[in-house]
């Protein structure tokens, strides 16, 4: 569709012209981090996020975007991978991988408690649910001071690193996120390719449909709601070790706004688009930090004219629309 | 393609912004503010803006700090401590300031701490100081200690009523929440009881069920700690529960007091800080340097609230006293400097730094006042 | 009537209210080994609900049976292991996965077999050779006509028992609807059962056996197709 008419008849010379086009993406991403890899700084501090927000993003994609549920509430679980590695590190002085890993499991496990109950809900009911979930994390975040310090918020959490070192320079933190963020959507892209990333798809496009083939539609969405989960945990996880602190707002409902908005700019059900849409959208107020008062004025028209101009998001403009079906 | 020319902008305003900051290299001491100009701390933090920006062109107008001007570069951090450390960042790293007055989010000043340190950059704040030690060690703040609004108000009850018990209601800010263990750990000193504590939200639309239950446990008058619409909730409550209860509230823009006093009249009262009740305070240091500011203030902003503004005034006032005693803009000069600096009198009242003090008002500035014909009153 | 052979499906009394709508009263129909049944009716008569009905999907009482054995109620997963697989109305195809990829998803419980899944693809390419040129393309660009002979490969893909169609001739031109019914002509010859529901009646009494009249949620027919002097027959039964 948004191919360029070619002349050439030649099948080879079809192919090379879309290739370059398919990866142009992940050639924009890699030119932005190794942008700020090289500048440092700053730059580095806001590419950072965005490699965290990737992590989330490429979850949240794929429980709306592959199996095409809605979830409101995905910072809930971001907040618990969050609070539990930063609790068991500065309160328990755990080693910081095995906290991130148990602020995973325990995410996923009251994810599981969660969804159980909630995914039997459709439609508005199962936006209204997961939206209380977001809200409830935060209240008790809030309220648990004996444990979260409430909005004092926790300091002090240890840098990411394994065993005695740590990494704190810039560049090895955009390092170790990039290889992070690059991991998680290889993962979400052989999800999308396996047996259950096609079940996702299925009950995406049609419940009924994907009842009829046998599927358990029921399991398939909480395995996709769990899988989300963790990934959302393990942003929020790497946050507060990038970071160093967190408090309530950190995982508030702005993380919400900030992961929808990227999820369709970047094009909802792709691989490449939560990777592009978060660098960009983390990208683009910092582009029109020099607008000062207009700078919101400038991205919210930005935003407007991306969604005009590209409806199904910026990766959708990269993809060829036949492919090549091979089967695995 | 679209998609190819807006990456290519991007690219291009993203290395302009650079670029732009960077080659601005003309001599000037440079003070960052991370604020919330939007989000729950706008009014505060704006106000404080005002105050620093106000403070900065009455230095300039006098020829600037060891001859250098000053310069005030403000970024909002939407009130989110994410944005707070990417704010915090890019004024350290491009605009390369060299001290930061930053404003009330405290989620933000913590979040961003770590790397202010690591950049040996001192920090004057408006909200309360980190919890690290290593962070601590940079950061100074204009802040009253929690207890004073406290304790004025439990004196205020001992001199003044027969009241004995009381009920205490607060929000759950890092704040009020300090407030609040210092009214409970206090009251003993004063023959207080504090007979119910209640806690709110701040957007919460009714605050009855918490005022019936400080009441029924017999107080007599409850202390009301935390900032917004939720002082005039309490107080029309306090007026449908056709309840005596006297109310004293915490410090707060004095344009919020107005409607309240009308609900409750003299059973109102509040906690003041020396720049709102300037005509009633006794000629003397303290009025001169309020007087100071206020005269700016009020040219500029007619009769807006300026308390807030009042403590960004004294952090800009801090830091170049701390620059005049050091004889160097260097970071560790300024900060040890920050620290020696004693018998300081700002607008809301004495500064005594310490290496171990660094909020540093350390005598209780505060008065009680109520509304008296639409103007603040002190109660004597 | 023939000398009974066995019945594959059959239901007794199956009835389906949604709320308080009874959409579905008291049916009883039944499909032979080697019949293709219709079950014929205007819109809004039931004919999905008997479909739904059958599947458990819809709250029911009377029984659903399949080989003399109850079908289980709001276990769609155990209907289609039983290898009662439905067609659904709209067919249901996942329109921007390739149709390689739908085709896989039709076996979805083949798991790791690729010789039998082989078997099964050849099967359905054989059928309907239009679709194994087509196998990477988006399901969705293709037209109407090649969406439903995928649907209808996409069932044929996971083995079923009996298939049923829930309209498949729905928004295709004459043309393509013979095309169509004589596909399902072929899988009925070969051994599979049918159960199909249309609202066209020509199209289906061509090829069915037997066919149950539906209107407002009753049976109120059971016709032999050659008895059919006219289509001013069936009428009558619209329009009681």
């Amino acid at each position: 569709m948004t191919l360029p008419n070619t002349t050439s008849t030649e099948r080879a010379g079809l192919l090379l012209r879309a290739w370059p086009l398919q990866l142009l993406p992940w050639a924009v991403s890699a030119a932005i981090v190794g942008y700020a890899f090289i500048v440092g700084g700053y730059v580095a501090t806001v590419i950072a996020f965005a490699l965290v927000y990737v992590v989330f993003v490429t979850g949240l994609n794929l429980f709306m975007g592959f199996a095409n549920q809605v979830s409101f509430g995905q910072n809930a679980f971001a907040g618990l991978g969050g609070y539990a590695s930063a609790i068991l590190t500065t309160t328990y002085n755990w080693p910081v991988l095995p906290a991130m890993i148990a602020g995973i499991v325990l995410a996923v496990v009251i994810a599981l408690i969660i969804g159980y109950p909630t995914l039997r809900l459709k439609g508005h009911y199962l936006a209204m649910a997961t939206l209380a979930i977001g809200l409830i994390t935060y209240e008790i975040a809030v309220e648990w001071q004996s444990m979260t310090q409430g909005y004092l918020g926790i300091s002090g959490i240890p840098p990411l690193g394994i065993g005695s070192y740590e990494i704190i320079s810039d560049r090895g933190q955009l390092a170790i996120l990039s290889i992070v963020a690059l991991l998680a959507v290889f993962i979400a892209a052989r999800i999308k390719s396996s047996r259950m990333g096609r079940a996702f798809l299925a009950l995406g496009a049609s419940e009924n449909a994907a009842l009829a083939l046998g599927i358990n539609v029921s399991r398939t969405k909480l395995i996709a709601f769990l899988t989300a989960a963790a990934f959302a945990a393990l942003a929020g996880a790497l946050f507060v070790h990038v970071v160093g602190y967190v408090s309530p707002e950190v995982f508030g409902l702005h993380m919400v706004i900030l992961g929808f908005t990227m999820l369709y700019v970047g094009g909802i059900g792709s691989i490449a688009g939560p990777l592009i849409g978060a660098l960009l959208i983390s990208l683009l107020p910092e582009v029109l930090r020099g607008f000062k008062d207009y700078q919101d004025l400038f991205y919210g028209t930005a935003l407007i004219l991306l969604l005009i101009y590209a409806p199904r998001g910026l990766a959708a403009f990269f993809e060829r629309r036949e492919r090549t079906g091979s089967a695995s | 393609m679209q998609g190819r020319h807006y990456a290519a902008f991007a690219a291009a305003g993203f290395a302009a912004v650079l670029t732009a900051s960077a080659a601005n290299a003309q001599e000037t001491y440079k003070i960052g503010i991370s604020a919330g100009l939007t989000g729950y701390a706008a009014t505060v933090d704006r106000a404080w803006r005002d105050g620093v920006e106000l403070a900065a062109a009455a230095i300039n107008a006098k020829g600037g700090v060891n001859g250098r001007k000053l310069e005030v570069i403000v970024e909002d951090n939407r009130s989110e401590p994410q944005e707070a450390v990417t704010v915090y960042r890019k004024m350290l790293t491009s605009d390369k300031v060299n001290i930061f007055i930053s404003g009330c989010v405290s989620a933000g000043n913590f979040a961003a701490a770590g790397l202010v340190v690591r950049a040996q950059v001192p920090m004057v704040l408006c909200s309360i100081l980190p919890q690290q030690p290593d962070q601590v060690k940079w950061a100074f703040s204009t802040l009253p200690p929690a207890g004073f609004e406290i304790t004025k108000r439990y004196e205020y009850l001992k001199n003044k009523t027969n009241i004995r018990k009381v009920g205490v209601l607060h929000d759950p800010t890092p704040y009020a929440n300090l407030q609040k263990g210092v009214a409970e750990k206090a009251a003993a000193e004063y023959g207080i009881e504090v007979v119910g504590v209640e806690q709110y939200k701040q957007d919460d639309a009714d605050l009855s069920v918490q005022i019936a239950k400080m009441q029924a446990a017999g107080a007599g008058a409850i202390l009301k700690i935390g900032l917004g619409g939720t002082t005039l909730t309490a107080a029309k409550n306090i007026k449908q529960l056709g309840s005596n209860l006297l109310l004293l509230t915490s410090l707060e823009d004095i344009a919020v007091f107005k409607p309240v006093a009308d609900v409750l009249g003299d059973k109102f009262f509040f906690v003041a800080s020396p720049s709102q009740v300037f005509d009633a305070l006794p000629d003397g240091a303290l009025k001169t340097e309020i007087g100071r500011f206020l005269k700016p203030w009020h040219a500029k902003f007619t009769d807006r609230d300026p308390n807030w503004a009042s403590r960004g005034w004294d952090g800009v006032m801090l830091t170049v006293a701390a620059i005049e005693k050091a004889k160097s803009f260097d970071g560790p000069a300024v900060r040890d400097a920050l620290e020696q600096l004693t018998g300081f009198q700002g607008t809301t009242g004495v500064y005594n730094m310490s290496a171990t003090v660094h909020q540093g008002l350390t005598v209780n500035p505060f008065f009680i006042a109520t509304i008296a014909n639409g103007k603040p009153k002190v109660v004597e | 009537m023939t000398a009974a052979p066995a019945r594959i499906l059959e239901t007794q009394a199956l009835t389906a209210r949604y709320g308080h709508v009874q959409a579905l009263s008291a049916a009883d129909i039944h499909v032979c080994a080697g019949e293709l049944v219709a079950v014929l009716g205007p819109n809004g008569a039931g004919k999905s609900t008997l479909l739904r009905a059958i599947l458990g999907l819809a709250s029911t009482t009377g029984t659903a049976s399949f080989h003399g054995e109850p079908l289980p109620r709001q276990d769609p997963v155990a209907v289609s292991s039983r290898g009662v697989v439905l067609v659904p109305e709209g067919r249901g195809i996942f329109g921007p996965m390739t149709v390689s990829e739908n085709l896989q998803l039709g076996a979805y419980r083949l798991r790791g077999d690729k010789a039998e899944y082989g078997r099964r693809l050849a099967r359905v390419l054989a059928l309907f050779p239009r679709l194994g040129e087509r196998l990477s393309q988006t399901a969705g660009s293709m037209s109407g006509g090649e969406q439903q002979m995928l649907a209808i490969g996409r069932a044929l893909m996971s083995d079923p028992k009996i298939l049923l169609l829930d309209e498949p001739s729905l928004g295709l031109a004459p043309r393509v609807i013979a095309e169509i019914m004589e596909k399902l002509a072929l899988l009925r010859d070969e051994g599979l059962p049918i159960l199909l529901v249309e609202q066209k009646a020509p199209a289906a009494l061509k090829l069915a056996q037997r066919a149950y009249v539906l209107v407002l949620g009753r049976i109120v027919a059971c016709l032999d197709p050659r008895d059919l002097s006219s289509h001013d027959d069936l009428a009558k039964y619209y329009f009681h």
